[in-house]
């Protein structure tokens, strides 16, 4: 069947809205990608942040500043070389 | 032709024109002068941003991060945009830790901004607030900031340089940023697109130090510690691994609590720790027997115009009891047995005078006179530690090759380097600058040691009650800049531990301790340290390679007292392995200086034939040759050709 003059008009405007629809569901898509990825960006800097203020905290409390005059205040002392006796644990090849 | 047939065809061809000149000027626009206009319009609706790549980690020998890079923010707030300002101040005030009276203060202003820089979790609260505007930066994160500062440095700021490890490897961390095309709207706001990311960032490579965190941390307490006791100037510790030359502990302080690089950049007269080297020289050349003697004057001396004293009266005396004794007297008389040029090759040898090369900004090479302008009490002052400076640094590599069979080792602060994907593209392994001595003669001077650390030594004060310790200690009068300053002293003890299979050398240095001596400041400090490393169960040392070194029987009245021991299990690790074996480096296209220099560091000698560009050396790269063989470096000029 041939198409006439009015019909073509309707398959040229179709047309027109379905590329016009392909490119606004691109641009949605790209910017619930964009959202999902700043999303991620900040949770991943947040979980960073939080990874470093813990290893900040750690290695502050078992510095030896730190734990020192505990173990002090709770009647502990260093031992002598005297009093410190070396197992072996033998290797895997040992063994 | 009738009038409206012209008039329309009057019509037709204006129409005609016009459509050819719209036609004409569409092809202008959109061919001719296309290009350009695309890019106009290009520049004004995006732009290209530079992505930040983050720094790599800096990490101790065991994984200990040092130093990270994370993702922080500033804070900037349009007040104009806001919906509620009184809440919006209660919220940057509670999350930012800021006065409210600031920031409304701020407030006043048409855009206030807080620079921080505030962490993710600070600002994650206000990222909702309409008109809160967060800006990023990668900034560097130091989990304890003061954990070896000088040695760790810090990466270059605006109006300050970079220093440190955080310098020397600063090509290696930095990393490749990445760039992005962001849109932008007529006020000039950025629109990120994922589809517009031309490279991403490549983050900087993770580096592993030699650095023992948790030896540092003993150190720099046991440090702060003994300068605040003894009332000091200063101090600074350096823990060797003598068999690979890796720095495990580089820890410095001042009285003010300021830690400066003093281990690479300070230099001082060793004292006694030098009457080693000297008596080195003596064994190597064969110059001195185990029965040979020679008087001590009853601890005074006169050399020509010159009185040299010892702190104790001395009778008569082998070279190893003027080592264990720390006689001034007896080591002048037995170096006068050495010439110049073999006193001074010794020391050299030991790395005296030279830079070590250790990966460090900055270094001293400390002091070595040539013997062509030593003075005729040059020989005696050098056997005792007089003009002769050195850095911490240069003391611990020179004993470290004591302990290592007579090998010095190149010293490195770097363990290990990776990628960022995981894969190690660097790993130190023991690297011998020369032999300096026969291993025989090595193993006379640890046993000349251990007797300076027993009961009648000058270092009996760092003995152990069970473990063994080699050292030697050295109290040099300290030099100010009028000369020597009276009743000011440097206290030095050099040691080596196990004494019988040194997995340590521990040099420390107390600038003017109350007491001035070595025997009362800088020994009893080694000692804390060595109990402190063992009950520690750092991996800097292995018990494990400890259960065959000599020791003392645990005394009845220890078990007895209702002492529990301390029991300390560890895996055996296998001992370093130094290979010696080296080949010819390819220097052509160096300069013949820095050809020279680096010959010199793999313990090779060198001779130049010629001058200009370097044309071949013989023998040729790659060639394996033994320690001190021969190279010829021969030039484009003035050669006989061969």
């Amino acid at each position: 069947m041939k198409l006439k003059g009015r019909s073509w008009v309707a398959v040229w405007l179709l047309s027109f809205l379905g590329v016009l629809t392909w490119v606004v569901a691109r641009q949605t898509a790209s910017h619930v990608i964009t959202t999902e990825l700043s999303d991620a960006q900040q949770q991943r800097s947040a979980l960073e942040a939080q990874r470093a203020e813990l290893l900040r905290r750690i290695q502050e409390a078992g510095s030896r500043a730190v734990l020192v005059p505990r173990a002090e205040s709770l009647g502990l002392r260093l031992p002598a070389d005297s009093e410190i006796i070396i197992l072996q644990v033998p290797s895997r090849e040992e063994r | 032709m009738p009038k409206a047939a012209l008039r329309l065809q009057a019509v037709r061809v204006g129409f005609g024109v016009a459509v050819v000149v719209l036609v004409a000027r569409a092809a202008q626009v959109q061919i001719v002068d296309g290009a350009s206009y695309e890019d106009t319009a290009r520049s004004q609706r995006t732009e290209r941003v530079e992505l930040p790549a983050p720094r790599g980690t800096i990490y101790d020998r065991n994984g200990v991060p040092l130093a990270l890079t994370q993702t922080t923010f500033h804070v900037g707030v349009a007040p104009g945009e806001l919906r509620d300002t009184t809440a919006a101040v209660e919220a940057i005030a509670q999350h930012l830790g800021l006065s409210t009276r600031r920031i409304r203060q701020q407030f006043g202003r048409k855009y206030a901004y807080f620079h921080g820089p505030f962490s993710s979790n600070q600002v994650a609260p206000l990222r909702e607030i309409r008109g809160v505007h967060l800006t990023s930066e990668l900034t560097r994160f130091y989990p304890n900031p003061d954990f070896a500062r000088a040695v760790m440095g810090r990466p270059a700021a605006p109006g300050r340089p970079a220093s440190g490890i955080e310098r020397v490897l600063d090509t290696l961390l930095i990393g490749r940023p990445g760039s992005a095309v962001v849109l932008r709207d007529q006020f000039g706001r950025r629109y990120e697109s994922p589809s517009r990311l031309d490279a991403f960032p490549v983050p900087g490579h993770d580096v592993f130090l030699t650095i023992d965190a948790e030896l540092q941390d003993i150190v720099e307490q046991s440090l702060a510690e003994a300068i605040d006791r003894l009332e000091a100037i200063a101090g600074d510790v350096v823990v060797m691994d003598p068999e690979t030359g890796e720095l495990l502990a580089v820890a410095s302080r001042r009285a003010d609590g300021s830690a400066p690089a003093s281990v690479f950049t300070s230099v001082f007269e060793p004292g006694s720790t030098a009457k080693l080297f000297a008596a080195a020289a003596l064994l190597e050349h064969e110059l001195v027997g185990q029965n040979d003697t020679v008087w001590g004057e009853q601890g005074r001396y006169t050399l020509g115009s010159r009185v040299i004293e010892d702190e104790t009266p001395e009778g008569w005396m082998t070279l190893r009891d003027v080592i264990r004794r720390s006689s001034n007297i007896g080591i002048v008389k037995f170096a006068s047995r050495l010439s110049r040029e073999q006193h001074f090759e010794q020391l050299r040898d030991f790395g005296l005078g030279t830079p070590t090369g250790v990966e460090f900004p900055v270094e001293s090479p400390g002091i070595l006179v040539k013997p062509s302008r030593w003075t005729r009490w040059s020989a005696a002052s050098l056997s005792y530690g007089y003009e002769v400076a050195v850095t911490m640094l240069q003391l611990a590599y020179a004993y470290a090759a004591i302990a290592n069979d007579g090998i010095l080792l190149h010293p490195t602060l770097v363990s290990s380097v990776r990628s960022p994907d995981g894969e190690e593209v660097y790993r130190h392994r023991p690297e011998p600058v020369r032999r300096v001595m026969s291993a025989a003669v090595a193993r006379e001077l640890r046993s000349m040691l251990r007797g300076v650390v027993q009961e009648d030594g000058t270092g009996s004060t760092a003995a152990l009650v069970r473990y063994e310790v080699a050292g030697k200690t050295g109290t040099a009068r300290r030099a100010g800049p009028d000369g020597y300053i009276p009743g000011s002293t440097t206290a030095s003890f050099v040691s080596m531990f196990p004494a019988d299979d040194p997995q340590l050398v521990i040099v420390v240095k107390l600038d003017d301790p109350k007491g001035g001596f070595a025997r009362t400041s800088a020994a009893p400090l080694t000692r804390s340290v060595l109990e402190q490393v063992l009950a520690a169960q750092t991996s800097a040392l292995d018990p494990a390679r400890m259960q065959g070194v000599s020791s003392r029987p645990l005394s009845r009245t220890v078990l007895q007292d209702g002492v529990f021991p301390y029991v300390v299990v560890w895996p055996s690790k296998p001992k370093a392995n130094v290979e010696l074996e080296r080949r010819v480096p390819d220097v052509l296209g160096l300069s013949f200086r820095r050809a020279a220099r680096r010959l010199h560091q793999m313990g090779l000698r060198v001779r130049i034939e010629g001058r200009g560009p370097i044309r071949s050396i013989l023998p040729a790269p790659g060639t394996p040759v033994s320690d001190g063989e021969l190279i010829t470096l021969v030039g484009e000029e003035g050669h006989a050709n061969r």
